[in-house]
């Protein structure tokens, strides 16, 4: 089935949920974030349809993106040449998104599906029940992107750390300093003591000029440093 | 639950016990032989059989994602190669050929050519891995010794061609950062000649080997429902009764020029989508790789190998694509969201194995704790790409 009948389809089964038509390279259509559950059980159940296969489910932020297609989307935020982490005042604002890759092996047609959340209120209805697959896709994305899904089975970080602070593909996102204690910004870790006593970081570390060193005492010059 | 024991105390009294058994949680992994990386598999059991199945995943995460937002177009590239190391050829090829259609650039045809018998080559050594390290996981210490001799000869061919003897960034966005060498034609050639003849010969060792039979047919069935359902694709999906493959129902670069057939699992030894089906599938499409490569070999032009109305800078137009191409482990898709401009907005890696491995929760439990090693062996993932 072609893309534009596959949308006026959704469109007449579901209305107002269903809005604009995508017309990319890829071929789609933008669905509200609450209903994405029901309108994906209709593309799998419907026999004209026959969307088994879920391909690819993407978690995104739109924040800061260029709409004219210029490709003067905002920089994301990485480290300086000192290897600290950038900061920024500016606020990120912008919506989340999310897109839903389908592919029917029995009619061999593909759409895709855009849904556009606010950054306030990231919610999108789960769609594990209908493609078991989504429910790690959807745990990537709350993970990274931070988008909630509603009614998803156990909702929690995949790929990161339970106790990691913020969801890194986020445009907003600031680099860690540090963690679990340890500083990641580029100090020189060869200056390191580790001793009983607990670990002393670089910064506290004095190091002594060479020639007043006692003797026997001087470190090597050539250690890896960084 | 309820039975008791009498044994005898320390002081050789009568003691009276009640007998119970309970759920035992055991971690396979995270540094375990059978899960083919730094995968957890927390286990639940009763005894041998497997109760319930939790796999842990990212020890090997370095988001390659954000990585690429603060890339060019190009530079990405060299990231890819690091998803699965086991073929990162074929990694390559997903990305540059979802960069180029996006482009609407037209890769010359002798770089074409030469990207076919490159990844064919990279899918050759990729399966005689996952062939390979299944036998060792069921084992058999002596395919995987021989797996590696030919393997070795790929790899040979691939440091002669790109200067990597692992990771060879040699795909660039419109055709290949350099030609191949003289000679590359003769010893590709030479390869499929002796290749050939090998695969008889790990049939004869593991494919049919009643002790292997035993220990995989009828065992870790995952059936077609729970294929699609759970987003399997490569082998997987293939063992299960499907000729699905990217390459013919979803055709990129110049397969659709070759002829060759796609192997599926028809249940042989027992039941259609056991472990027996899917290792049956990878060895039978290196043979079919091996027909690819003789044709991309006879076929070879001479000419340019990049594209070159294509600037170094490459921008590629506003949008968004899901592009698929058929890696060794299943179906390799990039999600590519662009802004115009010199640097990708955002790219999602959908990786083969992150769902092959998915399915383990719904087929792990009911089976013998032996039987779920042999599972994921048969699954043949590859961890860098699943943390990505």
């Amino acid at each position: 089935m072609e893309a534009t009948a596959i949308h006026a389809l959704l469109q007449s089964r579901f209305g107002d949920a269903v809005s604009d038509y995508v017309d990319g390279f890829e071929k789609g259509s933008l669905v509200a974030a609450g209903r994405v559950a029901e309108i994906a059980a209709f593309l799998r159940d419907d026999p004209a349809l026959g969307f088994e296969s879920l391909m690819c489910l993407t978690g995104l932020d739109w924040d800061g993106y260029d709409a004219s297609g210029k490709g003067k989307s905002v920089d994301i935020l990485g480290y300086d040449e000192l290897g600290r982490p950038q900061a920024s005042d500016r606020v990120g604002d912008g919506d989340l998104g999310v897109a839903y890759a389908l592919y029917s092996h029995r009619h061999g047609h593909k759409h895709t599906l855009f849904v556009r959340v606010t950054r306030a209120a990231p919610e999108v209805a789960s769609t594990a029940a209908v493609w078991p697959t989504a429910a790690w896709h959807e745990r990537e994305a709350w993970d990274l992107v931070g988008i909630r899904f509603t009614g998803h089975p156990d909702l929690k970080r995949i790929l990161l750390d339970e106790g990691w602070e913020g969801h890194p593909l986020r445009k907003d996102y600031v680099m860690p300093g540090a963690w679990q204690g340890v500083p990641l910004d580029g100090r020189d870790y060869a200056a390191c003591k580790w001793d009983e006593s607990g670990v002393t970081l670089p910064d506290d570390v004095k190091r002594p000029e060479g020639p007043q060193q006692p003797e026997g005492t001087q470190q090597p010059e050539s250690g890896n440093q960084g | 639950m309820s039975e008791t024991a009498i044994g005898r105390g320390w002081g050789g009294q009568d003691v009276r016990r009640e007998l119970h058994s309970e759920l035992l949680e055991i971690n396979m992994g995270p540094q375990h032989p059978a899960t083919h990386g730094v995968l957890r598999l927390l286990v639940r059991t009763d005894g041998e059989i497997v109760h319930g199945v939790t796999a842990h995943i990212g020890y090997l995460h370095r988001c390659a994602e954000k990585i690429a937002e603060g890339c060019d177009w190009r530079q990405w590239m060299v990231y890819t190669d690091r998803f699965d190391y086991l073929a990162p050829i074929n990694m390559n090829f997903g990305y540059a050929v979802a960069v180029e259609r996006m482009l609407g650039v037209r890769v010359p045809e002798r770089a074409e050519h030469i990207r076919v018998i490159c990844a064919e080559l990279q899918r050759i050594a990729s399966h005689l891995i996952a062939i390979g390290t299944f036998g060792l996981d069921m084992g058999a210490w002596t395919p995987l010794l021989y797996c590696f001799r030919e393997r070795e000869e790929i790899l040979n061919i691939l440091e002669r061609l790109t200067g990597g003897r692992m990771l060879y960034n040699y795909f660039d966005i419109g055709g290949l950062r350099f030609d191949a060498y003289d000679g590359f034609e003769r010893d590709v050639l030479a390869f499929v000649n002796i290749m050939e003849q090998k695969i008889p010969e790990y049939d004869t060792l593991l494919s049919y080997n009643k002790i292997f039979i035993e220990r995989t047919a009828d065992v870790g069935v995952i059936d077609l429902a729970t294929c699609l359902a759970y987003g399997c694709t490569g082998p997987v999906l293939r063992g299960a009764g499907v000729p699905f493959d990217c390459r013919k129902d979803d055709p990129y670069s110049i397969y659709d020029r070759f002829e060759f057939d796609i192997p599926y699992g028809e249940g042989e030894q027992g039941t259609v989508g056991d472990c027996w089906d899917r290792y049956m599938v990878r060895m039978r499409e290196m043979y079919e790789s091996c027909r690819i490569i003789r044709q991309a070999v006879d076929a070879l032009p001479g000419g340019p190998v990049k594209a070159e109305d294509l600037k170094k800078l490459v921008k590629v137009p506003q949008g968004s694509l899901y592009t698929r191409t058929e890696s060794s482990k299943g179906e390799i898709g990039y999600h590519v969201f662009a802004d115009g401009g010199s640097k990708p907005f955002r790219t999602k890696v959908r990786s083969p194995s992150f769902s092959n491995l998915h399915v383990i929760e719904k087929v792990g439990p009911g089976m013998m704790l032996s039987d779920l090693v042999a599972t994921v062996g048969s699954l043949d993932i590859v961890l860098g790409e699943i943390d990505r």
